[in-house]
């Protein structure tokens, strides 16, 4: 029995396909998915979703959003999808000194600040 | 009767122009269907988000955010006029500032600072005629709005509304309806007032399945308000691009019928000119011929 998996961004249906198992970038860490779990809400962070399919693993970096799990169907909500080959190690590491150099004078703007910083950071993790 | 020259030369420049304006409908024609596409693969995000937030709202938890409350003062508000980069595209952007000056007037009258924001070059010649100042240009939108674009806006949006330099946000757009009717409107996206995009959630309660939730149903909420306004934003910019094709499309249908029915009209004049020169001519061949003889 196998898990379909399905990422949607806002533009396109960015994968569907077949896996035996899933792992997802949760946003307070990962969560591996078998066959028969449990149906499940959660919210995605910035970190690479991993995809163990017959053709061999595949691997995508997920810009925040939702997962969805319901019978054996994963449907994961993210702004952005790219799979992992496709990231630069370079800008990754330049988005990264961007987010550490903004401003974090009040709550709101620290806050701000932390998101850039942990979106780059997952970025970074997902190139390497 | 008009020298039959000339109008050949008006025939042929109105055959060229049809030319052209058919050639932009197919094109306008293929881009609609294009754009069309792409709203509807948004609409299936919509509908997950939808969907959560039902799930949310089943779960018992109270759909309470910073973003969907309104202020109770309303000091700096901005307006988002979404018009087309490009003319030819019949009443278009007309509609769009026909409905947005009366908009802007009435809320400069009413609140202490309102800025103006505009995307497509032609909404920022009109306004800037009708003699208002624009604050953000984005002329990088074409029939195929890209979401890392739109959203680039919407976070500027909601980092301003956060940190409280933004209490109020509408977008001026054309709402795509059919594909015979789309109607410029105003919708305010921040504070967003209701989640779920207005839909009926007749989905929500059709499965018993209670649901885990990762980390927390808060947690998730948090993320899901900030990201229906962004989906909404997109679907706005989605939706002008549909319009403004679909609007092209029918304009030039319109002038590459116009042009038809003008080339048969000077056709039938043209043909008449050269007749009565031909019996012009022979009027006078004759008349020379019995000058001779006589």
């Amino acid at each position: 029995m196998a898990i379909r998996c399905i990422v949607v961004t806002p533009e396109r249906t960015e994968v569907d396909c077949e896996a035996d198992s899933v792992t997802l970038p949760m946003y307070d860490g990962s969560v591996g998915i078998l066959p028969g779990r449990a149906p499940m809400i959660g919210r995605l962070g910035f970190g690479t979703l991993h995809l163990a399919t017959a053709a061999g693993p595949q691997r995508y970096f997920v810009d925040g959003g939702f997962a969805q799990v319901e019978g054996n169907v994963v449907s994961l909500l993210t702004s952005r999808s790219i799979s992992v080959d496709l990231l630069d190690v370079g800008k990754a590491e330049e988005a990264l000194e961007v987010a550490q150099e903004m401003p974090a004078s009040t709550p709101e703007l620290a806050q701000l600040k932390d998101t850039a910083v942990r979106r780059a950071r997952g970025q970074l993790r997902s190139a390497r | 009767m008009a020298n039959a020259r000339a109008l050949d030369k008006r025939r042929k420049s109105i055959r060229n122009i049809r030319k052209i304006t058919r050639t932009m409908e197919l094109i306008a024609t293929a881009r609609y269907k294009k754009a069309m596409d792409r709203a509807q693969a948004a609409t299936a995000y919509t509908e997950q988000i939808t969907r959560i937030v039902g799930r949310l709202a089943a779960a018992g938890l109270d759909v309470q955010h910073p973003l969907l409350e309104q202020r109770d003062e309303i000091k700096n508000a901005r307006v988002l006029v979404l018009t087309s980069n490009r003319g030819l595209c019949g009443g278009y952007n007309a509609s769009i500032l026909r409905e947005a000056m009366p908009r802007i007037r009435e809320m400069k009258e009413s609140l202490p600072n309102v800025d103006v924001d505009v995307s497509g070059k032609r909404g920022v010649d009109g306004l800037a005629f009708r003699g208002v100042t624009i604050d953000e240009k984005h002329l990088n939108f074409e029939d195929q709005p890209a979401y890392a674009e739109v959203e680039k806006i919407a976070e500027s949006y909601l980092s301003r509304y956060i940190t409280g330099e933004l209490d109020r946000l509408d977008v001026i757009y054309t709402k795509f309806i059919s594909t015979s009717k789309q109607i410029a409107t105003v919708e305010t996206l921040l504070p967003l007032g209701s989640l779920g995009d207005d839909t009926d959630q007749d989905d929500a309660g059709g499965t018993n399945v209670e649901y885990e939730f990762l980390p927390s149903a808060e947690s998730i909420l948090e993320e899901v308000v900030p990201t229906s306004f962004k989906v909404r934003l997109f679907k706005c910019f989605l939706d002008a691009a549909v319009s403004e094709q679909v609007a092209r499309m029918i304009a030039m249908k319109g002038a590459t019928e116009n042009a038809g029915d003008m080339i048969k009209q000077l056709s039938m004049t043209y043909n008449r000119a050269r007749q009565s020169q031909i019996t012009g001519e022979i009027m006078e061949i004759i008349g020379g011929v019995e000058a001779l003889e006589g």
